[in-house]
């Protein structure tokens, strides 16, 4: 790991990775395509906190106050799977809330800055969510189906 | 379906034996390097992951008062996503002309310009990853007059097909979803003919094409309780040069699922994260 925030590769996490793999596939439910979206090896963990939930289609979203690594604020746009799929994947719309703090690993946008593609949302109380989001042609699992 | 719980690895506050750990890790590493090995994070040990699904009910398909086959229920597949020639029979190919070879080259170049990347329809036999629902019993028998099929992605959609013996008309507007007729055989077989297509969907995500000469014909059929399949012959003399078979099967989802709101209008920001911009805005 390089810095609690920005664009890190945890280290720590792909081997966790390499652990829950094999659990099995991952979620089926995806509808825009990732790899004219996100970056496959731009990954990144920042900790921050919720300012706005968006449980919207096609991708529910939610924004995340922190810092760069010039210490500026800044708010990242993180994208999550569809409503639908999150619910039958056990979330809700209140799973998370604003000021709820929050560490997010996942993809970042190929062009545009602070937008992220979230894989995995740890709250403040330990629970490890997955985003989900947008899964097919992702290069860690969705099969789009 | 998993629910959210706590998870025990992120998690500082709870610790994991090295040992179990250990085991794990030289136990599992391989098989986990093939299932996944896709990417820079894999998995991330997040527990909302892994969606186990139950086996598929095998037991004999439900049946109306009058004999046949009930279609009823909530439904995920039936139709390509990603590449429609994953229907064929093994070891065939699509019959592509030169236009359509040349189409998929140019869309392949241009994989943002899919509809349905932009919230449009899917089309058919096109599905997505969200599930449908056949809305076949409406007055207790196969004698309804009309059949719908009910999408909820990639736009809350619908397809109406008309049960009650009529024809094509002889002129039709062209539309995404068609002009549907459909017909039992054998009261196992549900047949829907559409023609009217308009020539805007892609067949899959990879471009495959089609023209408003296109004609289907769907075969669904319910081989058990938890399984449908889709069985498509396509022609369209624009871009092949014979018609094609192709299958697709459905997966009955859980007891309890519904349809749920899918309005992909709301809040659309596909593009600003790649900086695609909208190729029908405006034009």
């Amino acid at each position: 790991m390089r810095t609690k925030h920005g664009i890190v590769a945890s280290a720590g996490r792909v081997g966790l990775a390499a652990i829950f793999s094999l659990f099995g596939s991952v979620a089926p439910f995806a509808h825009h395509s990732f790899s004219t979206e996100y970056d496959g090896t731009k990954t990144f963990n920042i900790k921050g906190t919720v300012s706005k939930v968006e449980w919207t289609n096609p991708h529910a979203r939610f924004y995340v106050d922190t810092t760069d690594e010039n210490g500026k604020m800044v708010t990242w746009n993180m994208e999550l799977a569809s409503p639908s799929a999150l619910a039958r994947n056990g979330w809700t719309s209140r799973t998370l809330k604003v000021g709820d703090q929050v560490t997010v690993t996942g993809y970042a946008a190929k062009v545009a800055q602070y937008r992220g593609d979230a894989r995995s949302v740890i709250t403040a109380d330990g629970r490890s969510l997955f985003g989900g989001a947008s899964d097919d042609g992702r290069p860690d699992g969705g099969q789009g189906q | 379906m998993l629910r959210l719980i706590k998870s025990q690895i992120p998690n500082p506050k709870v610790q994991i034996p090295m040992v179990v750990l250990g085991i794990w890790v030289l136990g599992f590493g391989v098989f986990a390097h093939a299932q996944e090995g896709r990417g820079s994070l894999g998995t991330v040990g997040a527990l909302g992951q892994e969606v186990k699904r139950p086996p598929v009910r095998t037991e004999p398909a439900p049946r109306l008062p009058d004999g046949t086959v009930s279609l009823d229920g909530l439904w995920v597949g039936g139709g390509p996503v990603n590449d429609i020639a994953q229907g064929l029979p093994k070891g065939e190919k699509l019959p592509l002309l030169p236009a359509a070879v040349k189409l998929m080259e140019y869309r392949a170049q241009h994989e943002t310009d899919d509809p349905h990347l932009w919230c449009m329809p899917m089309g058919v036999p096109r599905s997505t990853p969200y599930p449908f629902r056949f809305v076949q019993d409406i007055t207790g028998s196969a004698a309804s007059p009309h059949l719908f099929i009910i999408h909820e992605g990639n736009i809350h959609s619908f397809r109406q097909i008309f049960m009650d013996g009529r024809k094509h008309p002889a002129e039709l507007d062209p539309t995404w979803f068609g002009h549907s007729i459909g017909r039992w055989e054998n009261k196992d077989t549900l047949v829907i003919d559409t023609v009217g297509f308009n020539d805007k969907f892609w067949f899959d995500r990879k471009g495959t094409p089609h023209s408003d000469q296109l004609h289907t014909i769907e075969r669904w059929t319910r081989p058990n309780m938890g399984t449908l399949v889709n069985t498509v012959t396509i022609e369209d003399p624009t871009y092949y040069s014979k018609p094609f078979t192709v299958t697709f099967n459905a997966r009955l989802q859980a007891p309890g699922d519904e349809i749920m709101e899918y309005i992909c209008q709301e809040n659309n920001q596909y593009g600003q994260a790649g900086g695609h911009e909208n190729p029908f805005f405006g034009k």
